[in-house]
């Protein structure tokens, strides 16, 4: 058996043997020929092909905008695109220019404290009204809440003829006011950040600046 | 020819090549952290020459920057080893029944050399992610941009012109195949800071006269390219359009200047270019890559350990939908099971959106194959190679 085995291989050596100089060329002219497609490789400029009708871009808005939330530059585009603002400003307010993110921007201060007022909208509904409610909770120092408890936090509130909500979170040092608003699978949202007293001396204006908001919407 | 020969069979040249290897990883993996490791990758190891300079960061740039050191880079010395490798087997190598062991090595060392290349050249990798209940048939990458012109007149298919981001670094006239049009870069940036420009500051700089600008006054800050490993480079880019003239007497009809950025996405209005009859949507986005076949994500699933957060499996339940053949065919993709389908291999890459979108890796690597066999070849000549002496070495100590 094991003499067979040999006597096989015996047979093979020979013929690679007398054929190794014709390997040698042909190896080194694949290698050559590899060598030249990697430098002379000439794509076309433009590459054209054909694919299976696409849905509208309209269409698939609200998915690709969750989709592409967490990890897509151009957040602030966004903001740049939502549409335009209208609202009356309380007094005592101190209006600031709108920054890249922050569709409004209000300063408060007076002999109660300081407060500051941001119109900011997001695609998507940013993960739900508890984790929003959840975030600014944790932003003013206080435990998450559980979704069961979740109405007894928020009241029903229409902002720009649209169903919306509005909390008042009072935290140990400062409170937050928030009007939460989901419209055209974007979501929009009014928040007060301060001091306690101050605060809650604003929740009046805060709620009439949230009832004098108009957003004009080119999708209406 | 003779010397030739015997320059490329030389062992001493084997010892250089190999110790210009060591180098080129030595100084490859210095630079990896400022270019991270695909621009690494590709200075390094898919090139023929590479110069390394005295990195920025480090102490005594501000007297040492003059450092430069040019070397072979991979392509080189991978071809030179070859051709070294070749050369000895035919000047000095005999294949004797003794010496097929360090044959089939040799044979195994060469396949992997070839193989790599191969690699190189023809593998590409990309992303798909699905969301549930969802079917696509693309994949995109975000390491490299596309500039397109959609063209969605024909009620059967959609005809997509894709020009590589590569190409618009040089602003030439580029013509848009079966269309009177063509286009020139004004301005590309790899990197950029979009941003709307407030009332207050005035807008600097705007080249675009059409399209998304003529709605939303957008800024454009250049940037530096970011090569961090999972950075996202915002590609920018003014964009010229022509209508040719029919005669090439006439100059050509400028139809305006649009802005594109892999940002101005769809959360945005469609950029139109209209022509006459023609309509184009253009935008900037990653690189797709579009299959003959659909992948739909029935379930996605994300099993934790009891009690914690630590993830013990990944699972995607899919359905292929091939309409060429007609056929539908189930899957489950998870860690270590990846689903291989028309020369390409899914992998479960990772997940987002609450566990109910999956992201793929699309992997498509022609000589896949290659290295499971030469390793095979080798670890054979091996075994045989030292099995022999063993023999042999136990025989006499019999005797």
């Amino acid at each position: 058996m094991r003499e067979l085995k040999f006597q096989s291989i015996q047979l093979i050596i020979p013929i690679v043997l007398k054929f190794q100089k014709q390997f040698l060329s042909l190896s080194s002219g694949v290698f050559i020929f590899m060598l030249i497609i990697t430098l002379g490789c000439n794509e076309p400029v433009v590459e054209t092909y054909t694919i299976a009708k696409e849905a509208s871009n309209e269409k698939l808005i609200p998915e690709l905008q969750s989709q592409k939330m967490q990890t897509l530059p151009g957040m602030e585009a966004y903001t740049e695109s939502a549409p335009s603002l209208q609202y009356e400003t309380p007094l005592g307010w101190n209006e600031l220019t709108p920054t890249s993110i922050r569709k409004a921007n209000f300063s408060i201060k007076n002999n109660l404290g300081e407060a500051e007022i941001s119109v900011t909208v997001f695609p998507g509904d940013v993960g739900g009204l508890l984790a929003n409610i959840n975030r600014w909770r944790s932003q003013i120092g206080l435990q998450r809440v559980a979704a069961s408890n979740l109405n007894t936090l928020i009241e029903a509130l229409e902002i720009s003829q649209n169903p919306g909500y509005f909390t008042k979170i009072n935290g140990n040092k400062e409170s937050i006011l928030g009007g939460i608003l989901p419209l055209n699978d974007a979501t929009w949202f009014i928040k007060m950040q301060g001091s306690i007293l101050c605060v809650d001396a604003e929740t009046k204006n805060f709620k009439s600046f949230l009832s004098s908001l108009k957003i004009k919407d080119e999708h209406n | 020819m003779n010397s030739l020969l015997k320059f490329f069979s030389s062992l001493k040249l084997t010892v250089v090549l190999l110790t210009l290897s060591l180098a080129l990883i030595f100084f490859g993996t210095l630079d990896q952290v400022e270019y991270g490791i695909w621009e690494t990758q590709k200075r390094y190891f898919e090139s023929f020459f590479v110069i390394w300079s005295y990195p920025e960061q480090a102490a005594g740039s501000s007297f040492l920057n003059w450092i430069k050191i040019p070397m072979p880079g991979g392509y080189l010395l991978g071809g030179f080893l070859l051709l070294n490798l070749f050369a000895a087997h035919t000047t000095r190598f005999k294949l004797t029944w003794k010496k097929s062991g360090i044959f089939a090595i040799h044979l195994g060392l060469i396949l992997l050399l070839i193989s790599e290349l191969l690699t190189d050249i023809m593998s590409k990798e990309s992303q798909m992610s699905v969301n549930e209940g969802q079917r696509k048939n693309y994949s995109e990458t975000a390491l490299e941009n596309e500039l397109v012109l959609i063209n969605r007149s024909n009620p059967n298919f959609d005809t997509v012109h894709s020009i590589s981001e590569k190409r618009l670094e040089s602003g030439k006239v580029i013509d848009i195949p079966d269309s009177n049009l063509s286009f020139r870069t004004i301005k590309y940036f790899p990197n950029a800071r979009i941003a709307r420009s407030t009332k207050t500051t005035t807008l600097k700089d705007n080249l675009a006269n059409r399209g998304v600008v003529e709605k939303i006054p957008i800024q454009v800050i250049e940037r530096p390219i970011d090569y961090a490993i999972d950075a996202i480079n915002t590609a920018t880019a003014y964009i010229e359009i022509f209508k040719r003239s029919s005669n090439n007497q006439e100059t050509d009809d400028s139809l305006g200047i649009w802005l594109v950025s892999n940002v101005i996405d769809e959360r945005f209005p469609n950029q139109i270019v209209v022509s006459g009859a023609e309509k184009f949507e253009l935008a900037m986005r990653f690189k797709r890559t579009y299959y003959p076949f659909d992948v739909e994500l029935v379930d996605f699933t994300h099993e934790k350990y009891p009690g914690t957060d630590i993830p013990y499996n990944f699972s995607s339940a899919v359905i292929l939908h091939d309409s060429r053949m007609n056929t539908k065919q189930q899957a489950l993709i998870y860690m270590n099971h990846p689903l291989r389908y028309a020369g390409l291999t899914f992998y479960q890459a990772s997940f987002a959106n609450e566990d109910t979108t999956s992201i793929f890796q699309v992997v498509k690597n022609p000589g896949w194959l290659l290295p499971y066999i030469s390793v095979l070849l080798m670890g054979l000549g091996m075994i045989f190679q030292f099995g022999m002496h063993f023999f042999k070495f136990s025989k006499k100590k019999k005797v």
